[in-house]
């Protein structure tokens, strides 16, 4: 009972030095505290699959269990019931801890408390070969037993046949604010290539028509480009970092990608967007642009092939 | 002379931590004193001190000249210098601390003044630190012309940002007891 007095205390504190929009955002998310998480049906317990060369998984927020062949990769992997302790997880993961597989890299886009989660790196320890963080990021990446490594924008690491490529996006680098003079550096995106197949993962990203043109031009095939779609509201507040969804069809399309997978939306309430705005407002620009088909907006917990398993997926792009 | 080593104490925390971070000869990034970071410095955390004489109210603020993290990846520093950072400091870490505390209810504010230098250790507890942790630790103080010895515990949440610290000076009679309400951030 005191650490919910310590809650409502808080909330009030924060919501108070923030206005009226961000009120009502930890306003609802207050409330959210005392509800359980929505779950999942037939979440699946074995995602690797034998007939996927490229298959996604969407475990919520920005969480991604991507299988490429035989390797796994997850991205900013949040298996917690909450993130910075006080915003609580609308829906359960999309997958539990114990059924993700073997991991042979984590890529970790930024350090927030809903991208950098301790509590979800202590769940899959075991499981994880590699964490990639970007650069001066290990500064808030406690010991582990894996082994990390930060990765500065347009830097490359290789192993067993997998590339991992820093790529730039527009964000911010610190965690807890108060560090914004001097943690200026520590986000980025990724494009992981193996076996011919090219994913490109944007973490969380305003819309910067630069750093997609400079992303394609270097990885002129990108199979998936993964991308946020929200928050979106209040927008003058979140246009600097975060894509709505008409933004993020146009990072899509200056990506050249094939299929375009939404997220970071409908898992935390981080915003004030309604419950399913973003995937709408998706479905309608994704329309307007002529690209529907190539929109794959995965529920929490769905996985889907892209590219089956073949030796050469070269001969399958057009 | 307590007046005189509380304003050297703040001089020491504002001032010269920019020596300390040029200090750091890694490839990571370099905390140094912003302007918000000092102003957060300036927050007090409100205490309770327990005693002959009944209880009374005051404040403590916090500096940490050094601190060496067992928490910190393997592949950075340890040490910090003065502008701490949560994970370092819930991780798992022992502190050099400095704590000028204000006893209210005094007219004069020399005898209201507790300067106070310890050693203290935190240790995680869920998701390293950053939900729930704990401190131990024990310091030496100056308080209405004596000095003695003291130890403590702690327990914090949010990143550390709160937390509740309860002091236990034996020979400190009007202060035995003082019941911190932890607010820190860096």
């Amino acid at each position: 009972m005191p650490g919910r007095l310590v809650v409502v205390l808080f909330s009030f504190l924060v919501a108070g030095a923030s206005g009226c929009r961000m009120q009502r955002a930890a306003t609802k998310n207050f409330a959210e505290l005392f509800r359980a998480s929505a779950k999942v049906p037939h979440r699946i317990e074995h995602p690797r699959r034998a007939d996927a060369g490229l298959a996604v998984l969407w475990v919520g927020h920005a969480t991604v269990l991507l299988q490429m062949d035989d390797k796994f990769i997850l991205t900013d992997p949040v298996f917690t019931s909450t993130v910075g302790q006080l915003s609580k997880r609308l829906t359960e993961p999309g997958i539990s801890p114990d059924a993700v597989p073997p991991i042979d890299a984590v890529l970790i886009s930024h350090l927030h408390f809903d991208h950098l989660s301790y509590g979800s790196l202590e769940m899959l320890e075991r499981k994880i070969r590699r964490i990639v963080v970007p650069e001066h990021g290990l500064v808030y990446l406690p010991d582990f037993a894996f082994d990390a490594m930060e990765l500065p924008v347009w830097r490359s690491y290789e192993e067993s046949g997998m590339r991992v490529t820093a790529v730039p996006v527009r964000h911010v680098g610190w965690r807890y604010g108060t560090d914004a003079a001097w943690m200026t550096k520590s986000f980025c995106g990724y494009v992981i290539e193996y076996n011919g197949m090219t994913v490109y993962y944007g973490g969380d990203t305003g819309y910067e028509a630069p750093d997609f043109a400079a992303a394609r031009a270097r990885f002129p095939h990108i199979d998936v480009a993964i991308l946020p779609i929200g928050p979106i509201a209040p927008r003058a507040f979140m246009e600097h970092n975060h894509e709505d969804p008409d933004e993020a069809v146009r990072a899509f399309l200056a990506l050249g990608a094939r299929w375009m997978v939404p997220i970071h939306y409908d898992t935390f309430i981080n915003s004030t967007d309604a419950p399913g705005e973003a995937p709408e407002r998706l479905v309608i620009a994704a329309r307007a642009s002529g690209v529907s088909e190539r929109v794959a907006i995965l529920g929490i917990g769905e996985q889907r092939v892209f590219l089956p398993r073949a030796l050469s997926h070269a001969l399958s792009r057009p | 002379m307590t007046r005189r080593a509380l304003a050297v104490a703040i001089l020491l925390a504002t001032t010269l931590e920019s020596g300390f971070a040029s200090a750091y000869e890694y490839d990571e990034p370099t905390p140094f004193p912003s302007l918000v970071w000092t102003l957060t410095q300036l927050l007090p955390s409100p205490e309770l001190f327990t005693g002959t004489g009944g209880t009374r109210y005051g404040m403590r603020w916090q500096v940490t000249p050094v601190l060496y993290s067992f928490g910190a990846n393997r592949r950075i520093s340890p040490w910090r210098w003065f502008v701490v950072d949560p994970m370092a400091r819930q991780s798992g870490s022992i502190e050099l601390f400095f704590s000028p505390e204000y006893v209210a209810e005094s007219p004069r504010l020399a005898d209201d003044a507790i300067l106070r230098t310890g050693v203290r250790s935190y240790f995680p507890l869920v998701e390293k630190g950053d939900y729930l942790s704990v401190s131990l630790g024990a310091s030496h103080y100056l308080f209405e012309g004596h000095s003695g010895a003291a130890i403590e515990g702690g327990v914090y949440v949010l990143f550390g940002i709160l937390g509740l610290q309860v002091t236990y000076s034996p020979s400190a009679l009007p202060a035995q007891w003082i019941t911190t309400i932890r607010i820190r951030n860096f």
